[in-house]
């Protein structure tokens, strides 16, 4: 009906879309169509995959190559949504500047970040790690103790957040969190923001991190953030990890106390 | 005259805060104003006052009758010291709580001392006269404020203005400014050429160029013809078929082919005195001095827009001026190192090329489409559905629009400074346009010589014809054959001015329908989208794609000089154009004010735009010549239509004019033009003129290096 003419009248605004966009389809491709090809083949999961990787070519007890080698095969190979090489080097920073005695991690997922954070830790500081999934707990568990930190210095939470952030202070002893690093499932970001502000365990000073706040966005929790005045903000401009072109935020909140 | 505009800004800021009930700061001219008041109460109080002087403590000394002369002339000098007091204070260097206080103490000196002055019966007549003054100063600066307050949609303009920085105001200033010359366009036809034919002319049905022939009127009402510019609507004023060729008409004897002509020419006159204008007077407020030195001082200094008072935009503006010092910085660093100048030569080369690919495509689909649509009109376009009918357009519009947005994207790779690639692209989107345009002039060209084959059969057709209806007439009666045949059966010659009207009109409505279609779905509904699928979407579609749609401000420059350069080319022979114009940019200034202020969002890098405006009018500039060259060309060489228009019956268009000379001026006027129009005279004088233009050219250029060297004195010296 519509004649070829019209058609390819469109044309120029389909090569547009597929240019504009195409870091978006690369990473389509990555994330999704080669872990289902991938998965169908190997019959294991990603995370075993990785695992597998960084235990043939990484050196035991050496937590810079461990995260070498997962930045070489979430490049090369395929892709796992860690905090990245770039986005790490911001969270290494932050850490040394605020030097935390007691640090929280919501979503470890495979362990990369919480071998980062334990990484630049000081002498005497825990981390405490939580996620919600036992399979990638399981994984995250087997590569920070090939990292080499042990239980003083991590100990492992296997427990959806909403669950284990109320019984953190009767169970754990915990009074204070210097630093709270998020990085699970984006829509839970606001729900364990307020369960924590609820809970008493933020002091003024305290410093939360949240990661990919633009992609994909949490924008409820950045509204919350603008409108609610108990911190001061700011939000770090940087690529979607392994991606050159996507835009993507990490918000560091700095707890400022009710007034 | 920029102190004029400062006080005007000003005294709107003041009018502003007053409302708001900030009143820290007065401006001089509302306390002004209050005490001109006050003194007008005071001056006709002083008549009642003169016997009531002794309850005023405060006039001791103002008894004119027991002043010395000299004490009065010592008076007067103090008054006038005030005056002068009080014109300088401006420029003084003190505190503003001094300035306030001298000036009140001041007015109020001169207020009481001034009516004092005049002696005796003068004394009278001089406060009358300083009241006069006075009020005419008051009803001055009033008529001026009135006269602000006229312009149209300014504080439209303003606010989005403060919303979007001073670039996106530009475009709709760069409307308002078309909409004004759209006015006297319309003004010019409606007023001289379709009103006297409405009403001094032959009415509709009188005459077989003014009726909807027989074959035609079962259809002639439909909406869809009607849509089209057929039926009723073609043989209306709003077209040249309808004007009939008749010399004079009505009782004020109006000369209605020389009036067509006039208005013709003339339109196209004002267009340029009025373009030609602008861009001499941007000329001069140019120049600000963009030198490669002073770089980062410049963009210290001058970066800020101050016209900006809504929070968000500053921290756009503030995000922008530190990316472009970053930039800037990188700039620098990467000046010194030009290892990969190949690179980005070969790349901009290949960007040329993919863009000169589109390009070519662009106008071989546009030529290939236009045959079709010749076919189908040949084959008769009752058997085509609507989307055949209108292919044209539609491609002509949908490659307008998307086009653009992939010499965007091909132009990242070639990575120049944003003004130059801004320029850049500027300049390919008006290749593509220009170039869509002509191929439809070309395909329009072949149609008309298609019509006027045709106009020489039916030519020889209706010869015969007449010669049938006579011959059957006078074997009945030999008196008076007077044949009355309705004006609808009489067979017609085609009219190709009128199918060029009907052309053009037809292009501009579907330009601007798909000009609303796009803003009403790729803004207005992007924008609702975004906003409530924003809840259960699983990527903030805010930040990430497709978010809230940026105005596009060079885009919609364009598209609106090539919308002006149409009309100024179917003006002619479509008098209804400029209205249609008026009635679009008057929709189209509300429409796009409204979506801008609700769908967009500010730009993340926000640049100037007086750079470019003299870009543009050049651009508008050029596109009039190349618009009214067509016009030009068609009325000098094609014979026009032997029944319809104002011209039939001429063997060329411009023959009016030798008969007006002829029949209205006296005999002598015309010996006189002839001997102007003589080309031993005509050529001596283009050369004349052509040597002042390089007189001209070679004084400005030397006076721009007096200036430049003058500038590099300034350098050395500071």
């Amino acid at each position: 009906m519509v004649s070829g003419a019209i058609a390819l009248a469109f044309l120029p605004l389909l090569l547009t879309l597929i240019i504009r966009y195409r870091y978006y389809f690369v990473l389509l491709y990555r994330a999704v169509l080669v872990r289902i090809w991938k998965d169908c083949i190997t019959g294991v999961t990603r995370e075993e995959r990785a695992y597998q990787y960084v235990l043939t070519h990484a050196t035991p007890g050496d937590p810079d190559s461990i995260l070498e080698a997962f930045d070489v095969w979430c490049s090369k190979v395929e892709f796992i949504s860690n905090i990245g090489p770039k986005k790490g080097k911001i969270l290494d920073r932050l850490l040394m500047e605020q030097s935390p005695l007691t640090v929280l991690e919501l979503g470890a997922h495979c362990g990369y970040s919480t071998v980062r954070i334990a990484r630049s830790l000081p002498l005497g500081a825990r981390l405490y790690s939580i996620e919600m999934d036992h399979r990638n707990a399981a994984i995250a568990e087997k590569i920070i103790r090939l990292a080499g930190f042990d239980d003083d210095t991590v100990e492992l939470i296997v427990n959806p957040s909403d669950e284990v952030i109320p019984r953190l202070r009767s169970d754990y002893n915990l009074e204070r969190l210097d630093f709270v690093f998020m990085d699970h499932w984006k829509k839970c970001y606001l729900p364990d923001l307020q369960t924590l502000e609820g809970s008493g365990l933020l002091g003024k000073g305290s410093m939360i991190l949240a990661d990919n706040v633009l992609f994909p966005g949490a924008p409820k929790f950045l509204r919350h953030l603008r409108r609610s005045g108990l911190y001061q903000w700011k939000i770090h401009r940087a690529t979607l990890e392994y991606s050159k072109g996507i835009r993507d935020g990490m918000a560091e909140l700095v707890y400022q106390g009710v007034k | 005259d920029g102190e004029k505009k400062k006080r005007k800004k000003r005294r709107r800021k003041g009018a502003h805060r007053a409302e708001e009930g900030e009143d820290e700061v007065q401006t001089r001219h509302e306390r002004r104003e209050r005490e001109k008041r006050r003194r007008a109460k005071n001056d006709q109080e002083t008549s009642e006052e003169e016997d009531d002087k002794e309850e005023d403590s405060k006039d001791e000394e103002v008894r004119p009758e027991c002043l010395t002369p000299e004490e009065l002339e010592k008076l007067k000098e103090a008054v006038d010291e005030r005056k002068k007091l009080i014109q300088s204070l401006r420029g003084k260097p003190w505190p503003m709580k001094k300035k306030l206080v001298t000036l009140r103490e001041s007015q109020e000196f001169v207020e009481k001392y001034e009516g004092a002055l005049g002696k005796g019966k003068g004394r009278k007549l001089y406060a009358y006269k300083v009241m006069m003054t006075k009020k005419w100063m008051k009803f001055q600066r009033d008529f001026e404020n009135f006269k602000t307050a006229c312009i149209p949609w300014e504080m439209k303009i303003k606010e989005i203005e403060s919303h979007f920085g001073s670039s996106v105001a530009s475009y709709f200033i760069f409307l308002r400014w078309m909409y004004g010359i759209n006015m006297i366009l319309f003004g010019l036809t409606f007023g001289l050429v379709m009103v006297p034919e409405a009403l001094m002319g032959r009415p509709y049905g009188s005459m077989p160029r003014k009726t909807v022939p027989r074959s035609e009127e079962t259809s002639a009402m439909d909406f869809a013809v009607l849509w089209d510019f057929g039926g009723y609507a073609q043989y209306s004023v709003l077209f040249y078929g309808f004007y009939n060729n008749q010399r004079a008409i009505g009782w004020l004897k109006f000369r209605m082919p020389l009036s067509y002509f006039l208005v013709g020419v003339g339109t196209v006159a004002y267009s340029y005195m009025v373009v030609i204008r602008t861009m001499a007077r941007n000329a001069n407020e140019s120049g600000v001095g963009d030198d490669n030195s002073f770089n980062f001082s410049w963009k210290m200094f001058t970066s800020w827009d101050y016209l900006i008072g809504n929070p968000e935009t500053a921290d756009n503006k503030f995000a922008s001026i530190t990316t472009s010092f970053k930039e800037a910085i990188l700039e620098e660093q990467e000046s010194h190192k030009d290892d990969n100048i190949h690179l980005t030569r070969f790349l901009r080369v290949l960007a040329n090329f993919l863009v000169l690919c589109c390009l070519a495509g662009s106008g071989y689909l546009i030529y290939f489409v236009v045959r079709r649509s010749q076919k189908f009109a040949l084959d008769g376009l009752e058997n085509h559905t609507w989307w055949e009918r209108n292919e044209v357009n539609m491609v002509m519009s949908l490659l307008g629009m998307f086009c653009p947005m992939l010499f965007d994207v091909i132009s990242t790779l070639e990575n120049y400074h944003p003004r130059v690639a801004l320029q850049w692209q500027l300049g390919r989107i008006f290749a593509l346009f220009l170039g869509n345009l002509y191929t439809f002039i070309i395909a329009l060209m072949d149609e008309i010589n298609l019509k006027r084959e045709e106009e020489k059969i039916v030519k020889f057709n209706i010869t015969t014809w007449e010669a049938s209806l006579y011959n059957g007439t006078i074997s009945e009666n030999s008196t008076a054959p007077s044949i009355t045949i309705n004006p609808a059966d009489v067979p017609r010659g085609p009219c190709w001015e009128t199918m060029v009207g009907q052309e053009f009109v037809r292009l501009i409505i579907s330009d601007t329908m798909t000009t609303y279609i796009t803003l009403l779905i790729g803004d207005f509904l992007r924008a609702v989208l975004v906003r409530f699928l924003n809840y259960c979407w699983c990527w903030d579609l805010e930040a990430g794609f497709p978010s809230y749609s940026e105005f596009d401000v060079s885009g919609n420059v364009l598209g609106l000089i090539f919308n002006q350069g149409m009309i100024w080319m179917g003006a002619f022979y479509a008098p209804c154009l400029p209205a249609l114009n008026v009635l679009r940019l008057h929709v189209s200034m509300y429409l796009q004010c409204w979506a801008v202020m609700c769908c967009n969002v500010p730009q993340e890098r926000v640049f100037k735009a007086s750079g470019s405006n003299n870009f543009y009018m050049a651009m508008l500039l050029v596109i009039l010549f190349l618009s009214t060259l067509p016009a030009i060309y068609t009325i000098v060489t094609i014979p026009p239509s032997f029944d319809c228009g104002p011209f039939s019956g001429k063997n060329r268009m411009f023959d009016v004019i030798h008969e007006t000379l002829e029949s209205d001026f006296p005999a002598w006027f015309s010996k006189v033009f002839s001997y102007a129009s003589n080309p031993g005279l005509v050529l001596p004088f283009i050369l004349l003129m052509v040597l002042a233009i390089y007189y001209l050219q070679s004084t400005s250029k030397s006076y721009r290096q007096a200036n430049v060297e003058l500038k590099k004195k300034l350098q050395t010296v500071i």
